[in-house]
């Protein structure tokens, strides 16, 4: 895109008394491709437009459509003759769909050649984003809308041979890279459109066919779908997010707090984060055969991307039970009734049979319970456990240690503390009070998960 | 008339973004480092007993593995085996072996690292991704960043090729935070414009603290070239496979963290497959 083309500042231009749009077409096609930046060259480049076909003196009435977005010149634009006031009022204020097809259909409206497409469709495609409509198909139809139709089809097989009118095409292929940048699949009207525009053989058609073969093979392939409009509440959010990392059914969510904000006596707001927890039931029986005399940890904040927003969650688990200590307990044969979940039998495989890696097998921590919170102090993961001892009552007797990272840190560099606190026991426990310790190791090597 | 900035991307414009990186040049080797021609190069003799010794091993062992079988493994178990553990980190000589990078190249910002996680027992590559375009004009889209094997040498740096011919599944072991990863294979080509030509398919995580097993078949990898897929596919030949990768670039800024157990090719008897995508003409000459 030649940013050259697309925000002119006409203030300077109009003292200069001089545009000429065609003029800066040409001078742009001979240069090399130089910007594709137009903050960059906002301040530092005007371009001189010449008008060919009418005097300086007329440039008051002729509107030069990349102005329109520009904001600093929309006060002085007075060359929206009609909908002067009324667009620039609701544009300076509130930039949303309905202004921005306003504009589209202002520029389509004010000439049936519609001169200067191509730089109005390049400036339209930039400015998407800030009216909020860049994910809209129907604005992109829209603005497909503003190509002359028919003019750009090639009438003969030397036209289609030699990329019949270029920057045309290139346009039009620009247009549904944006799309498939943002991942919009399009719809029959766009197929029409640029079937129109560009005739069936021209590139942007064959970029609409390639799309449509793409883009249906790769949407389903991920096999944990996140759906397209997460929910908003940070509860459901939370809720949906563990269920995703617990990768078991049974896994229940219990919500151990609800966010609210309270106002005590001194009339100062204290907002209470929401405490989301998931516990599968595997997990609360690894949790019940765990030694009481080792710690568990309560490890995090670990990052978890849905789509654009990370979420960070904390993790209860245990250190890897040493080799000795280890209990091969037999198969409960009550357990599964329907098959024998052990079998003795002396199978003789050949070298083709083996279906396991030659790996030996991580032996990490168990994890016995996740959770999500707004808030990732000391105090809310200690209500998120006394939440979890209701039902795994051996956390009373367990020492609670907590591996926290101040906040989610992105590289490392920075040296980590361990803050170790005993979990202060519920009365009923015997277990005796001790001191808290506060430890701070650097802890230059671990990364988020460890 | 040719408009300049097409002349560098080829006229039939294709699906995907350009991903800068597969735009550039891969990364120097590490023996061809950046020196200015006045700046003495290191011929010590130290450096080059170490070289002599480093080849002349290399060079034992190949003969003495030609003696058990096929590349170090009897002849049975090369034909047979139906899992083979390619790359798996357990310990600091394995991440030798991976070549990390990110947009910073081409003057972006992401940054990308690669360590071994805890107990060193898995790789760890983490950093943080920024899809601020640099400030080159030309530019566009940015924020991404890979890790990259490096490719076999055989003894005095000869070119030597993974074969995984008789198999048919990529698994991985891994352990992501939610992002969509892309995992590419890059064969041995014969023409220079094949140069950039690379196998690709997603490497979808789903986060959390379990590990994922994630097995791809090879049938499913589409072929692209500099970041754009093409429209004549055909299946990847596993005869001559050079390196695999790793890439990030889901325009999502933020931290980000991926972990590898070990990367494995096995034979899946039920995948019978061969591509899954067609192979016909796409633009047809009438």
């Amino acid at each position: 895109m030649k940013c050259a083309r697309c925000l002119l500042k006409l203030q300077s231009l109009r003292l200069l008394g001089q545009s000429a749009r065609p003029a800066a077409q040409h001078g742009a096609l001979l240069q090399p491709a130089s910007s594709s930046q137009p903050h960059m060259l906002q301040n530092t480049q005007h371009q001189v437009l010449r008008r060919f076909h009418r005097s300086p003196t007329h440039d008051k009435d002729r509107p030069i459509p990349a102005d329109f977005f520009d904001e600093d010149d929309k006060k002085k634009d007075k060359s929206l003759v009609t909908h002067d006031d009324l667009f620039e009022q609701v544009a300076r204020e509130t930039k949303t769909k309905a202004t921005f097809n306003k504009v589209v259909e202002v520029f389509i409206k004010q000439d049936v050649r519609r001169r200067g497409h191509v730089e109005f469709i390049y400036a339209a495609l930039q400015k998407m984003p800030e009216f909020g409509v860049e994910k809209d198909l129907a604005v992109y139809n829209k603005l497909l809308d503003v190509f002359p139709k028919e003019v750009f089809v090639p009438r003969n097989f030397i036209q289609t041979m030699f990329n019949h009118y270029p920057r045309q095409q290139e346009c039009g292929v620009q247009l549904l890279e944006q799309m498939e940048s943002y991942g919009i699949m399009p719809n029959v009207e766009t197929k029409v459109l640029l079937i129109q525009i560009f005739g069936a053989k021209g590139h942007a058609v064959r970029k609409y066919q390639r799309m449509m073969y793409w883009f249906p093979r790769f949407q389903n392939t991920n096999p944990y779908p996140i759906p397209k409009y997460l929910p908003e509440d940070p509860v459901d959010l939370a809720h949906f997010s563990l269920a995703r990392i617990a990768d078991d059914r049974d896994a229940k969510v219990t919500v151990y707090q609800l966010p609210c904000t309270d106002i005590t006596e001194s009339g100062e707001e204290i907002t209470l984060p929401h405490v989301v927890g998931i516990q599968s039931p595997s997990q609360m029986e690894l949790l019940a055969k765990h030694n009481p005399s080792r710690p568990v940890f309560v490890e995090g904040p670990f990052p978890l991307w849905l789509r654009k927003k990370c979420v960070y969650y904390y993790v209860l688990r245990a250190d890897p039970v040493p080799p000795e200590e280890k209990v091969e307990e037999p198969y409960d044969p009550e357990r599964s009734l329907a098959y024998p979940l052990q079998l003795d039998l002396e199978l003789d495989r050949d070298l083709g049979d083996e279906e396991s890696f030659d790996v030996e097998d991580l032996d990490e921590g168990a994890v016995f319970a996740m959770c999500m919170t707004s808030q990732g102090d000391q105090a809310v993961l200690n209500q998120w456990i006394s939440g979890l001892q209701q039902n795994n009552p051996i956390l009373g007797r367990v020492p609670t240690l907590f591996r926290l990272e101040q906040g989610p840190r992105e590289l490392q560099g920075g040296h980590q503390t361990v803050s170790d606190h005993r979990h202060r026991p519920d009365p009923e426990t015997q277990r005796e009070e001790e001191e808290v310790t506060v430890e701070e190791e650097p802890r230059r090597s671990q990364g988020m998960k460890q | 008339m040719s408009l300049p900035k097409l002349a560098r991307i080829p006229s039939a414009r294709l699906l995907t973004s350009i991903l800068p990186h597969q735009l550039l040049q891969p990364p120097p080797h590490p023996s061809h480092q950046h020196k200015f021609p006045f700046q003495p190069v290191n011929f010590s003799f130290s450096k080059g007993i170490e070289g002599i010794k480093k080849h002349f091993t290399l060079l034992k062992k190949e003969f003495s593995e030609r003696l058990v079988g096929p590349e170090g493994k009897p002849l049975l178990e090369h034909l047979l085996e139906q899992n083979l553990v390619i790359w798996e980190f357990r310990g600091p000589e394995s991440l030798e072996q991976w070549t990390v990078s990110s947009d910073q190249e081409i003057g972006g910002q992401s940054e990308a690292l690669l360590k071994l996680g805890r107990n060193d027992n898995t790789c760890f590559l983490y950093g943080a991704l920024r899809s601020t375009p640099p400030r080159d004009g030309e530019t566009r889209y940015s924020g991404y960043c890979s890790m990259r094997s490096k490719k076999l040498l055989a003894s005095f740096d000869r070119k030597k090729h993974h074969d995984w011919s008789t198999f048919n599944t990529l698994h991985l072991r891994v352990r992501g935070d939610g992002r969509p990863w892309m995992i590419n294979i890059a064969t041995e080509t014969y023409f220079s414009h094949q140069k950039d030509d690379i196998y690709t398919y997603f490497l979808y995580t789903r986060g959390g603290p379990y590990w994922q097993d994630v097995k791809i078949p090879f049938s499913k990898f589409f072929l692209s070239h500099r970041g754009r897929i093409q429209d004549d596919q055909h299946p990847i030949w596993l005869d001559k496979v050079n390196t695999i990768g790793f890439t990030l670039g889901d325009k999502a800024d933020g931290p980000f963290q991926l972990e590898i157990d070990f990367v494995g090719v096995s034979k899946d008897y039920a995948h019978t497959e061969e591509f899954a995508y067609e192979m016909y003409e796409r633009n047809p000459k009438n």
